[in-house]
């Protein structure tokens, strides 16, 4: 049956349709109604209205240990606190997905405005190097469906999977049937907390025990790790690319933004990445290569833009649309201008 | 069961220093938990950052050693993903009372079932003796070389200050004390924090003039006494517990 369902609520059902059975949070807007929904459907699920971000994601990470799929979700100022959860569970290899609705930052900043400004965030937000996937949908069906894809790529990675929302995309309300896709749910690949003699920590670690002074161990971990979020990506090269062959420009859009500018279409070819993180760089490429000029429109100040550029080695323009609004007009006309 | 399957012997020695109160308390938790029966399936450790947290790594259970200050939103994460384990968390008063001090008065506010092994050394030693929210007025450390201008932190005014609560107070010189009480906490269904009276020498004491980890054990000897009086709040040199079972709020 077709609902109206809100980009929040169908994050909250696809983590329900993916087997989640733990969920805790601190209220943030515009990530709010995540909790909301979640809340009702307690004592089905253990639920924690937490202390403050730092807390739900830990409390995440124990649940996730101790046999749970887990999820936690905030917005910017929350997911900066998040980051060095995220950075444990990377450590830990412990499955997890964190969802950020972003606003307008940084700190308070705009709180109900929508805004992408947590993209390298997502990339690099905690301390050391790591290699995290990132999703982010466009459409309130692709968050049910991507967020379906995130918890199966964090237990597949056993990593942490950030899924990226903007507020405008939290509040967008479709009507959907959530009963017509096909899904695929893995099960978890971690034993419970209670069944070994394993030691999980935040140090460098090899069977348990810490290894905090072997360097040429750090690099065969390290590799390890990467190797396998690598891997895992592969699984996962969730884009949509639609060419247009009358056009020499080539747009890159991505969340509300690639939304908005859906219709353009009929005059340029658009590719919109799902999977953020690790950069598709092949199907970025092979796209590219069809085009003269690439333009990267987005809310922030070029920061996808930078890794297009930094994947394609040629020049990339860009398009930032700042301070939380996100106009079709606005990007029709400079688009015209470039 | 025996002491010895709670503890990873290969792991040994511990990164203790010679003279360090911890080893006591790890030893006597083991001890409890032999006592207890308690099977290595049926529980875990979580420890956070600091000379008490590399604790869960020596134990012979499945254990988890998380960032600094979150050993509790782990352990209730664990405890609620799977209220039948018992969950043990064993850290330093910088990592539960300092940087984690949120986590506690919520976590006990919420009265999450665990057992919590607070070891108060009144410092922070692993990262060189530093002025801790549990170091005595006046005491001097890095980072306080004129003595510290506060009082230390009242853990029991914390904890005693829900209804419903379990506060205890023992010291690593008294060890059957110290067997018992945390034998009790890991029985009491609901949050159960112990306050373990225990020193830092190398980072701590040689600073106010100890010379011996065995100096500060006889200091807790002589300052520390078991309660002999009525139930209720503990004074500042007692040892006991502190507790209320009334549910209504």
């Amino acid at each position: 049956m077709k609902t109206l369902v809100m980009g929040n609520e169908a994050v909250a059902c696809g983590a329900l349709k993916a087997g989640m059975t733990f969920f805790a949070a601190y209220p943030i807007t515009p990530a709010s109604e995540i909790m909301h929904e979640l809340a009702e459907h307690e004592p089905a699920i253990a639920f924690v209205h937490a202390e403050d971000e730092i807390a739900s994601i830990h409390m995440a990470i124990g649940a996730s240990l101790a046999g749970r799929k887990a999820m936690t979700s905030t917005s910017g100022p929350g997911m900066s606190l998040k980051q060095e959860g995220l950075g444990l569970a990377h450590m830990m290899e412990v499955p997890l997905v964190v969802v950020n609705v972003q606003r307008v930052g940084p700190s308070t900043g705009m709180p109900t405005l929508p805004a992408q400004g947590d993209i390298l965030q997502a990339a690099h937000g905690s301390h050391g190097d790591y290699v995290p996937l990132v999703f982010y949908p466009s459409s309130v069906e692709e968050c049910y469906r991507t967020t379906i894809a995130a918890f199966n790529a964090a237990e597949d990675s056993r990593s942490p999977v950030i899924l990226l929302l903007d507020g405008y995309l939290a509040h967008l309300q479709e009507t959907i049937d959530l009963d017509t896709f096909p899904f695929e749910v893995r099960p978890r690949t971690l034993a419970p907390l209670g069944e070994g003699r394993r030691h999980f920590t935040g140090l460098l670690a090899k069977d348990g025990v810490p290894k905090t002074k072997d360097s040429a161990y750090y690099r065969e971990w390290y590799a390890r790790i990467k190797a396998k979020m690598l891997e895992t990506a592969a699984g996962y090269r969730l884009y949509d690319y639609v060419r247009n062959p009358a056009s020499r420009l080539l747009v890159v859009a991505y969340g509300i933004t690639h939304r908005v500018i859906t219709p353009l279409r009929s005059a340029y070819s658009l590719f919109k990445p799902v999977r953020m993180f690790p950069v598709l760089e092949d199907e970025l490429r092979a796209a590219a290569d069809e085009h003269d000029r690439i333009v990267v429109v987005e809310m922030n100040d070029g920061q996808y833009r930078g890794e297009v550029q930094r994947v394609l080695k040629r020049e990339v323009l860009g398009i930032s649309l700042l301070g939380g609004t996100v106009s079709f007009n606005e990007i029709r006309e400079r688009l015209r201008e470039l | 069961m025996n002491y010895k399957d709670y503890i990873k012997w290969d792991r040994m020695p511990t990164n203790w220093c010679p003279g360090c109160a911890i080893g006591t308390v790890f030893k006597q938790t083991a001890f409890a938990l032999a006592d207890l029966e308690l099977a290595p399936t049926d529980m875990t450790v979580v420890s956070g950052i600091g000379c008490s947290g590399r604790a869960a790594g020596y134990f012979n259970v499945d254990s988890v050693h998380a960032t600094h200050g979150r050993a509790l939103p782990v352990a209730e994460g664990i405890k609620r993903a799977n209220p039948r384990l018992k969950v043990i968390v064993f850290s330093g008063d910088g990592d539960l009372v300092g940087i984690g001090g949120n986590h506690l008065l919520h976590t006990s506010r919420r009265d999450v079932d665990l057992a919590v092994i607070c070891i108060n050394n009144a410092t922070y030693g692993m990262t060189g003796g530093q002025m801790a929210p549990t170091t005595p007025s006046g005491a001097k450390t890095l980072t306080s070389p004129h003595g510290s201008p506060y009082a230390p932190f009242n853990i029991q005014g914390i904890i005693t200050s829900n209804r419903r609560h379990w506060f205890a107070r023992t010291s690593a010189f008294h060890v059957a004390h110290l067997q018992r009480t945390i034998r009790e906490a890991v029985e009491w269904p609901g949050f159960a924090f112990i306050e373990v009276m225990a020193f830092c020498v190398e980072n701590f004491g040689r600073r106010l003039g100890f010379k011996s980890g065995h100096e500060m054990l006889v200091k807790l000897k002589q300052d520390f006494k078991p309660r002999t009086g009525p139930e209720g709040p503990l004074g500042p040199l007692e040892l006991g517990v502190a507790k209320n079972d009334d549910q209504a709020s």
